[in-house]
């Protein structure tokens, strides 16, 4: 009796119930997993170090800087974010409407200076890639980096600062970033590198 | 598709050669693991497994005019190495002062400063190294000695600026030095 039925169905039968809660429970766990990729403000090609300190993924300030010197800066959560530029908007002066505010939580970082800020929030989502963003100015009449990390730190005291400065920077478009900081007593940060094995050399 | 067997034995289904001995309901699952694991592949290619890694730099308190002369550490000269980072990958080193010492050319790979970097250590008491970026260095260049300065346990060190004596001894030396 069972042999007959068996040998009736041509194709064999799979139980796939297990199958679907392994999967399942998978696409659960990256679904619980995932932070979405931000796109990131400005493409660095990192130093590589075999340093193995893991940066947290919250409270994190990201200063950007690229091989031609200009600073960008990102913030990780965009709650903090509207409440910097809300601390910012205090401090000059500047009342931002909520679209602006909104516009200041979707984007991951800028690098523009205070006076070019409002052009770029008013920049549509699509059009923002391709708004020239010249850097955060650093030198100058003042230092718009050391009032946006001042401000940054008002925002969530327990801020970390880490500098993911491109490779191939000149040492002293670097320095200037340290040197801001150190001005302003952040006196502890980390700078930003790509593992590498101990042995390996550097191709030079 | 979904296959109901009333009639376990029943004449109709058993000639579709569907039916199995087993009553209650079986549904086919392989649609359903085709989209988990199409939903799967999605979540799993968008996750952003990495998290970034880096260094940790502490920094000493910016000078003061008032304290800069109490402030500053005698070093042995015996105990002090300086590290000058140059443009194009270049690096230089001095033992000691200046004066006494004449600067020498080093490589950043595993054979030069590494092993010269141990050799210093263990007959070292109490090492000091200072690493003085040129301006035009590459930044790279400052995480490779930083990273140097860890992986060889050196827990003094500090980040200086290149002084116009060293540059004017290295120029003499014949070292390529670019102009200010």
């Amino acid at each position: 009796m069972r042999w007959s039925a068996l040998s009736r169905s041509k194709t064999p039968q799979i139980d796939m119930t297990p199958m679907v809660d392994m999967a399942f429970l998978l696409v659960t766990f990256f679904l619980l997993a995932t932070t979405f990729k931000t796109g990131e403000i400005v493409w660095v090609q990192m130093p590589r170090s075999v340093a193995g300190l893991n940066l947290p993924m919250t409270d994190l300030l990201t200063i950007y800087v690229d091989k031609d010197g200009r600073a960008y800066m990102s913030l990780t959560s965009p709650q903090a974010r509207r409440a910097w530029l809300h601390e910012y908007g205090r401090v000059s002066q500047v009342a931002y409407t909520e679209e602006e505010y909104r516009a200041f939580e979707t984007m991951s970082g800028f690098g523009v200076s205070s006076a070019q800020l409002r052009n770029l929030l008013q920049t549509p989502a699509e059009e923002r890639k391709r708004f020239k963003q010249n850097g955060i100015p650093i030198k100058g009449d003042k230092n718009e980096l050391a009032e946006w990390i001042i401000l940054a730190r008002v925002t969530i005291p327990r801020l970390r600062v880490a500098i993911k400065a491109d490779a191939n920077t000149p040492y002293q478009k670097v320095e200037d970033v340290i040197k801001t900081l150190t001005e302003i007593n952040v006196l502890r940060f980390t700078l930003i590198t790509q593992p590498k094995k101990l042995n390996d050399d550097a191709g030079y | 598709m979904l296959d109901i067997d009333e009639i376990p034995n029943g004449n109709r289904l058993r000639r579709l050669g569907r039916t199995r001995e087993k009553a209650g309901i079986t549904t086919d699952m392989n649609s359903m693991v085709d989209m988990a694991f199409l939903l799967l592949t999605f979540f799993m290619l968008s996750t952003t497994m990495y998290r970034p890694r880096g260094m940790e730099l502490v920094m000493p308190v910016p000078d003061d005019e008032d304290t800069r002369t109490e402030e500053v550490q005698a070093v042995k000269a015996s105990q002090a190495l300086t590290l000058i980072a140059m443009p194009d990958h270049k690096l230089y080193y001095y033992r000691g002062l200046l004066e006494a010492a004449g600067i020498k050319p080093i490589t950043y790979d595993k054979a030069g400063l590494r092993n010269f970097l141990q050799a210093f250590v263990q007959e070292t008491d109490k090492p000091v190294v200072l690493i003085k970026p040129h301006p035009d260095c590459a930044f790279e260049d400052l995480v490779t000695l930083l990273d140097e300065m860890n992986i060889n346990h050196i827990n003094r060190y500090a980040i200086d600026r290149v002084s116009e004596q060293e540059l004017a001894r290295m120029r003499s030396a014949g070292f390529p030095v670019p102009n200010p």
